[in-house]
């Protein structure tokens, strides 16, 4: 996985910087300069990096002592993002202050094995204090939902 | 002057001036645990409240407010992982790696009382140094502060890991940082560069959602992955650990100063912000590791990566009122929305300052102090409360923790795409934590960038070539080599000493 990350990651510094630097060489002077300076040799060490890693030998993939199995551990993170891109559609689509509640909620309920009741006592301290603090108090504009103003509610 | 200065405590002690701080720290105290909502932000909300206040209670609230929100700033990053400020990021490479360690006492007593003394340090430079610093200013022009930058970047080779191969990875994700700096419509040739014709690019990438994303994505994700509380299975440190924090500092006392006076002087220095003073010290605290196995221990818990940006941290505030009171130049968002303040209250920053009101600006130094001092002693008291908050089950803290992530990004822009440069900047931080590779080359070349491509052109328009000539541009340039090459000669050191 180490170096199956950073081949993903230098791969990735390359094309950036790679595709950045060709880009920039239709832009005048003063603006392709520092582009061109930093991603020439930015390119350079992202494909050092790449070499390095396809010529040396990949370190076997083992959980230390303690440490969560691998296969465990990939299932568990697949399950984070999953969880942290569903907060994003919650927000994106219901808006904070319906997305924030529901989610503490089904987070609690569905990842934390936790009981109804505190469950719905933890997510009213929560919204309480998000609503209490950043609406009330601090009067941030959290605009309303997609899918709710598509609906008409907002 | 010692009667003006007597005159400054005395008013801050006054019993609506006092009142008028303690509200100030109750504020500041929230904002700095909570990630993503920025001291300056709050002063901006809070400037409306000072009209009907005489200067010395506006300013007691005001600076009261925001010179302790890098301190608690520095509780949520070494407790969670989660930046509190864009300001206390560099503290969570050490910090948060103690706290999984059940270290989180220690930690804190180190991050609060380098913080309190690096506050210290930072408000007497600005009760000395107002006269003296004038001419230094006056002597910074573009080609100075670009050179201080480099300064900055050169730190990069500090902050990755040793050898060839770490030195590589500390300058991809230190040139990927630079990158990502670009990004936005060039201010010499009004060229919109890697915007994909969005708007939103166009004024470039934010700090705060990068940073939240780069270090409490990857940490939350690990969370998961664990499925225990922060602290695992050990037990967090009680208050013994908290003391053993605060020996930390006295035994590492020198580095302790070093990095307050880095903070101080970036402070002082106009543009270069508080983000940038947290990563010099924390560049220059690696920099005291006398082996390679001392220098493997940063990132990874070690005591002096948490006392070094703690100290800065707190000490660029009062340097940073240095120019924006001798001469209404601000060095930082913050001090330009206090600069606001001054004149809402009918005061002039300038020779006034240090003649006639006098006594207001050591009201401003006393306060600093009083703040510190008094948050410092409050969150001392907390620290076993705060500590066992690590001991939670993870799904417990991870709905929240996101919850304030998603927000704090929310909030920069009130643009739903912060939240994606977040989750992007998380995906890379994760992949990065992954690979093995540093994070923080790529926050000090985001943050440095956007400052030395601007001032660079500057220099080269205004006096061409002859600006490399200039005498502090060559004293930095030999610092900067000094700074690109410590780690060289501390591995040839170590070799030797292996050798013998």
């Amino acid at each position: 996985m180490h170096s199956r990350s950073s081949l993903a990651l230098s791969l990735a510094v390359m094309v950036v910087s790679g595709a950045g630097t060709i880009a920039a060489l239709d832009w005048p002077l003063k603006a392709k300069l520092f582009p061109m300076v930093i991603g020439i040799p930015l390119f350079c060490l992202a494909a050092a990096e790449v070499a390095w890693i396809l010529l040396s030998k990949a370190p076997e993939e083992k959980a230390a002592e303690g440490e969560v199995p691998p296969l465990v551990a990939r299932r568990r993170s697949l399950l984070g993002v999953g969880w942290i891109l569903g907060l994003l559609a919650s927000v994106v689509l219901l808006g904070f202050p319906i997305a924030v509640p529901l989610f503490v909620f089904l987070y609690l309920k569905l990842q934390g094995r936790e009981g109804w009741i505190f469950s719905a006592v933890f997510t009213a301290a929560v919204w309480g204090a998000f609503y209490g603090l950043f609406d009330s108090l601090l009067h941030l504009p959290f605009p309303t939902g997609w899918l709710v103003a598509w609906l008409g509610f907002s | 002057m010692l009667e003006a200065l007597l005159q400054g405590l005395l008013a801050v002690l006054q019993v609506k001036a006092f009142s008028f701080m303690l509200l100030g720290i109750l504020v500041g105290f929230w904002v700095g645990l909570l990630p993503g909502l920025g001291g300056a932000t709050t002063l901006a909300l809070m400037l409306p409240f000072i009209y009907n206040m005489q200067p010395v209670e506006a300013f007691a609230f005001l600076l009261g407010m925001h010179s302790v929100v890098a301190t608690t700033g520095d509780i949520t990053s070494v407790l969670f992982g989660v930046p509190g400020e864009a300001t206390t990021a560099a503290i969570i490479l050490d910090g948060y790696s103690m706290t999984k360690k059940g270290q989180a006492g220690r930690a804190l007593g180190a991050a609060l009382t380098s913080s309190l003394i690096g506050a210290l340090i930072g408000a007497a430079a600005l009760a000395l140094a107002v006269p003296i610093v004038r001419p230094l200013v006056l002597t910074f022009g573009s080609p100075e502060l670009f050179m201080l930058a480099v300064v900055g970047l050169a730190f990069i080779a500090s902050l990755s890991a040793q050898g060839v191969r770490g030195m590589v990875r500390g300058f991809i994700a230190g040139g990927t940082g630079l990158y990502l700096a670009m990004v936005g419509q060039d201010p010499q040739a009004g060229v919109a560069r890697f915007t994909f014709d969005t708007l939103y690019l166009a004024q470039g990438i934010d700090l705060v959602p990068v940073l939240v994303g780069l270090f409490a994505i990857p940490e939350i994700i690990e969370l998961v992955v664990r499925g225990s509380s922060i602290a695992g299975t050990t037990k967090p440190g009680r208050i013994e650990g908290a003391l053993e924090g605060v020996k930390d500092v006295f035994r590492n006392g020198w580095l302790t100063i070093r990095c307050s006076l880095i903070g101080t002087f970036v402070g002082i220095m106009p543009g270069m912000g508080g983000a940038v003073a947290q990563w010099m010290a924390y560049g220059h605290a690696t920099q005291s590791a006398r082996t390679p196995e001392e220098r493997e221990g940063f990132g990874n818990g070690d005591v002096r990566g948490v006392l070094g940006p703690g100290a800065a941290c707190n000490s660029k505030e009062g340097g940073a009122l240095i120019p924006t009171i001798a001469f209404g130049v601000p060095g930082s968002t913050s001090m330009a929305i206090l600069l606001g303040g001054f004149f809402l209250l009918g005061l002039v920053p300038g020779p006034e300052m240090l003649t006639t009101h006098l006594s207001v600006t050591f009201s401003m130094v006393w306060t600093i102090v009083l703040a510190n001092v008094i948050t410092v002693a409050l969150c001392f008291l907390l620290l076993n409360r705060l500590a066992r908050l690590t001991t939670l089950p993870g799904h417990l803290l991870i709905p929240v923790i996101l919850v304030l992530v998603f927000i704090g990004s929310y909030t920069t822009n009130s643009s739903y795409a912060d939240l994606v440069v977040t989750l992007i900047s998380g995906a890379v931080g994760y992949l990065m934590v992954r690979a093995g590779y540093p994070r923080a080359p790529l926050v000090l070349g985001l943050v440095l960038g956007k400052i030395a491509e601007n001032y660079l052109y500057i220099s080269v328009a205004r006096y061409d070539a002859a600006w490399l000539l200039r005498p502090f541009v060559l004293v930095l340039l030999a610092v900067a080599l000094g700074v690109v090459l410590y780690p060289f000669f501390q591995l040839w050191r170590a070799r030797n000493r292996a050798r013998a």
